[in-house]
């Protein structure tokens, strides 16, 4: 009997949503485990990290990271794992663009701890305590991770191979990617796993769509009776849908909800945040100074909307200082 | 393959050589990546400059150049024709701008030095990623519309017509003329204006290369610059224009008085009409709106009396479909309603009038045929003339017309011709006299004619008030002193506005419409007579106010445009420089298509995408920025190009 592939999952910083999206398979994931031999998953398995120090270089054909990079024992692990892999695979908007997560480039590193570890009303931190990365307990000396000052996207660390994108992927794409690997019909390397145009093209409401919008106002859901049968942006709810990858099946707006972006960017954007405040500005219905401040105000936390899944990986980066360009 | 650059540092004379250290400049560039050769010259856009690099470039081989001199605005164009001409594409060119952007702004030579290397550093990086682009040609029609009869339309249309192209002129109104036939005398020569007038509306009438359409409008434009499609309503005139020679019989015997609108509504006219006296084309009209027969009663007397035959009730609009390669616009001004501010009691108080009103009150074939008379038929004693009504001010119109300073002038010279002994006042704030004959008008007509001057604290520091019949004039003048002053007639000047249905007709061309309903130019200074939309000029007052000097001269400066680029049986040459989209990564999301200024897209609706009319594009960017997906291409600005020179900029080391 010929050798099964070796297929590893690990994740970083995420918040579990990706390996969700694993077991969302079902019944799939049967068909998974049939063809491949799953060498390493955390999440699942009892496999220590020596153990894949122990692998081969290459031996595993494809791993699938999910989750940013926050502390350096993340670093390492996507290191080894790069290292015992033909193929690495960034599972998921955190391990694409930092997620989430990222976000946090919008704080100092110190001022995420100032407020976790005291400023919160329900901690109680009497004795100053602070994260560490050693420390001594009872006579031993206990190591923890690292917290970087930033967090950065896989690609920022290791080279990746893919990119199955959204916060979390679907089913299908993940199917879809690990299909690929074992049939050999990957596409170019580099390349993300989904489609190549943004969602808007199989949006279910793109019939509503008229050819101009007009926006006097930036509307949230809870503010008015809209129509679930029509574009939301036409109606005035920020939608990232044109500027964001197609491919998720519109789950969100199959809920009722506009697109909020997770699936980044198009192959042709180098900015998703960018892109999304230019193309909404273009929708602004107005051209006096004080009014198109209005207007603008009406968009709640714009930089956090627009790059809730693609600060670390944005050229805007962050508020973080140290953040190195090259 | 590795590209070989070749630098070129203007001195620009005393320009660019005494500001920035170019032994320095030199030597930074030389070591450039790609970079073959840098070298000063004395002045690259004289004839020795420019036959310089173009040996240059075939001794070193170089595939693309670096221009260190003024703005590209000023000599792109030279340099583009100057690589074109050694065999190189054009595009191939990139201008750093080291004299308005590094001599100019500074005396500090070592600051104007660095600045001119991070953008020398910058013109380098982006000039590799420079693709050739060529000039694109498409078959055109070489025929012009050109729409509203007035002044400016007739001296375009009189240009235009030559031998190989026809002229469609439409106006809708019954007859051409526009503004300028209402006026009885022209400043600044007091030249009669049915003298001036009357010959060219003749030419008009009379050329055949000119198709005049008068009581007609355009409905529908479709197409773009060399390829027009225009949709022509022409209003029944219900006279048959063969037949009828004008000879007035119809409209004696018409039982129906309205407003005469050609007189600004001083007196009545009937029904079936000629707008008046000499009009041209010089045939009757029925008005349908007010016949008698077309509201339902049974009236036919001016068919009756018609020796001619020539009335047809049953006439009927009809659609033509014109082909044209060009369109101008030269649909006029209106006034400023001065009904709109009531201070002026215009509209209350007898006796007060606009300077069109006074136009038809003074002229022989107006309402009083010529006599200058109040309403109860007496001759003014004392007439106050109102500078800047409704213009100057931030109320209403910030603009000057320009014009009024100069026919208050005429106005003041015709009452004395008229009533020698009429007191005349003008109230003003300042005067504008521009150009080399109004300031002498003026003078003329100042110094002839016993003439009171009141100089208003502001344009609006005046209101009028009826007193015993008469008109209060209250006002501060520009010593702060309040007065008041007594006259039977008061004269407004309003602001000139762009005409009433300027809206409409703007969204017919979908051309912009600027402030006070004037149709926007492109660039006030270099293209004033073309509008947002290419291949569609506008002129005369449809632009802006002018006198009738610039009118005729707007008139003719889009047909030059015209004549010089739409050549019967030659291909139109468009601009390189435009956008492209890849319709294979388009979402279909629309965003760009109401953004674009030149209606350049257009949803697939059968492929779900948009395309780009690259006729129509003018490579602005709009759509580029916005589209969400990234995949609309400005050729010669691309991200690329773009970040790369950014970059040179910020990396440069000095």
């Amino acid at each position: 009997m010929p050798k099964k592939p070796k297929i590893a999952f690990y994740w970083c910083s995420s918040c579990g949503g990706c390996e969700e999206s694993i077991l969302d398979l079902a019944e799939d994931i049967l068909a998974v485990v049939e063809a491949v031999d799953i060498v390493f998953w955390p999440v699942a398995l009892d496999v220590k990290y020596k153990d894949v120090a122990a692998m081969g270089d290459g031996e595993i054909t494809a791993t699938l990271i999910n989750g940013a990079i926050r502390i350096d024992e993340h670093e390492s692990m996507a290191r080894l794992l790069r290292q015992k892999s033909k193929l690495l695979i960034a599972h998921g908007s955190c391990a694409h663009l930092g997620g989430v997560v990222s976000l946090a480039n919008f704080s100092e590193r110190e001022d995420i701890f100032t407020r976790l570890y005291s400023d919160v009303p329900t901690v109680k931190n009497p004795q100053g305590l602070f994260p560490k990365s050693g420390t001594i307990d009872s006579g031993n000396y206990l190591e923890l991770p690292g917290f970087n000052d930033t967090v950065k996207t896989l690609d920022q660390v290791v080279e990746v191979d893919y990119y199955i994108p959204g916060c979390p992927p679907t089913p299908e794409l993940i199917k879809e990617a690990i299909m690929a690997v074992l049939e050999d019909r990957l596409p170019e390397r580099g390349a993300v796993l989904a489609e190549s145009k943004a969602l808007c093209h199989t949006c279910p409401l793109k019939e509503s769509k008229p050819e101009t919008i007009r926006i006097k106002k930036f509307k949230r859901l809870y503010e008015f009776e809209w129509d679930p049968s029509r574009c939301f942006l036409e109606q005035g709810i920020v939608c990232l849908g044109p500027v964001t990858r197609g491919g998720c099946n519109a789950r969100c707006i199959g809920a009722n909800m506009p697109c909020s972006g997770c699936f980044g960017p198009l192959d042709n954007v180098t900015d998703q945040g960018a892109k999304a405040a230019s193309f909404l500005a273009s929708l602004i219905d107005s051209t006096d100074e004080e009014e198109l401040q209005r207007i603008t105000a009406s968009i709640p936390d714009p930089a956090g909307l627009f790059y809730r899944y693609s600060l670390a990986s944005s050229m805007l980066k962050g508020k973080v200082a140290g953040n190195k360009s090259d | 393959m590795t590209e070989r650059i070749g630098v070129y540092i203007c001195e620009c004379g005393p320009n660019i050589k005494d500001a920035i250290d170019l032994d320095e400049v030199v030597k930074f560039a030389k070591d450039l990546e790609d970079v073959v050769l840098a070298r000063p010259f004395g002045l690259l856009c004289s004839q020795e400059g420019k036959t310089f690099i173009e040996k240059e470039i075939q001794e070193h081989n170089l595939s693309r150049v670096v221009i260190a001199a003024c703005s590209p605005k000023e000599h792109e164009h030279t340099f583009r024709k100057v690589l074109e001409k050694s065999g190189l594409n054009p595009f191939a060119l990139q201008i750093a701008n080291i004299r308005e952007q590094c001599a100019w702004v500074t005396n500090d030579k070592v600051l104007a030095t660095e600045k001119a290397k991070a953008l020398i550093s910058a013109a380098i990086r982006r000039v590799v990623l420079q693709e050739p682009l060529t000039e694109r040609q498409i078959e055109c029609q070489s025929d012009v519309l050109v729409v509203g009869a007035g002044i400016a339309g007739i001296s375009a249309a009189l240009t235009l017509a030559q031998k190989e192209r026809k002229v469609y002129l439409v106006e809708k109104l019954p007859s051409i003329g526009g503004k300028v036939a209402r006026y009885e005398d022209l400043f600044p020569s007091l030249e009669c204006a049915s003298c001036v007038l009357d010959p060219i509306q003749d030419e008009v009438l009379h050329n055949e290369q000119i198709d005049v359409l008068a009581l007609s409008e355009i409905e529908e434009v479709l197409g773009y610059y060399g390829n027009f499609i225009v949709k022509v309503r022409k209003r029944a005139r219900f006279v048959d224009v063969c037949s009828c020679i004008g000879c007035g019989a119809c409209f004696e015997v018409c039982p129906v008085k309205v407003r005469n609108e050609y007189n600004e509504g001083l007196d009545e006219r009937k029904a079936v009409y000629i707008p008046y006296p000499g009009s041209l084309p010089n045939l009757a009209v029925i008005d349908k709106e007010h016949c008698l027969r077309f509201n339902g009663k049974a009236c036919s007397a001016c068919q009756e009396a018609c020796p001619f035959g020539s009335i047809n009730y049953g006439e009927e609009d009809t659609i033509e479909e014109l082909k044209v390669g060009a369109i101008i616009i030269a649909t006029g001004f209106d006034l400023f309603d001065p009904g709109k501010v009531p201070k002026y009691g215009y509209g209350t108080i007898e006796n007060v009038y606009t300077s069109l009103e006074f136009e038809r009150l003074i002229s022989s074939t107006g309402p009083t045929e010529g006599k200058l008379l109040l309403k109860n038929s007496k001759p003014p004693e004392k007439i106050a003339l109102v500078h800047c009504v409704g213009s100057r001010s931030m109320e209403s119109n910030e603009h000057c017309s320009g014009v009024c300073c100069t026919y208050l002038s005429k106005f003041a010279h015709q009452a004395k011709e008229k009533l020698p002994d009429v007191e005349i006042t003008q109230f003003f704030s300042d005067l504008c006299l521009p150009g080399k004959e109004a300031q002498v008008f003026f003078n003329k007509v100042s110094s002839n004619n016993e003439i009171e001057f009141i100089r208003l604290k502001s344009p609006d520091s005046l209101d009028i008030i009826e007193q015993g019949g008469k008109a209060l004039v209250r006002y501060t003048d520009v010593y702060e002193e309040p007065k008041t002053a007594q006259y039977d007639m008061v004269v407004l000047a309003p602001a000139m506005v762009g005409a009433t249905d300027a809206a409409r007709v703007a969204a017919v061309y979908d051309i912009a419409q600027g402030k006070a309903g004037f149709f926007s130019e492109e660039d006030t200074t270099l293209y004033p007579v073309a509008s947002s939309m290419e291949g569609i000029f506008v002129a005369g007052c449809a632009q802006g106010p002018k006198d009738i000097g610039a009118s005729v001269a707007q008139g003719q400066a889009a047909a030059g445009k015209i004549l010089s680029r739409l050549v019967p049986g030659e291909k139109l040459a468009l601009e390189a420089a435009v956008c492209e989209i890849d319709e294979g990564l388009c979402s279909g999301c629309k965003t760009c298509i109401g953004l674009c200024s030149y209606n350049a897209m257009t949803f697939d609706d059968k492929e779900k995408c948009v395309s780009i009319n690259e006729v129509l594009c003018r490579g602005c960017g709009t759509c580029v920025a916005a589209c969400p997906s990234g995949v609309i291409k400005a050729k010669h600005f691309t991200d690329r190009q773009m970040f790369s020179e950014i970059e040179g900029l910020l990396r440069y080391s000095s």
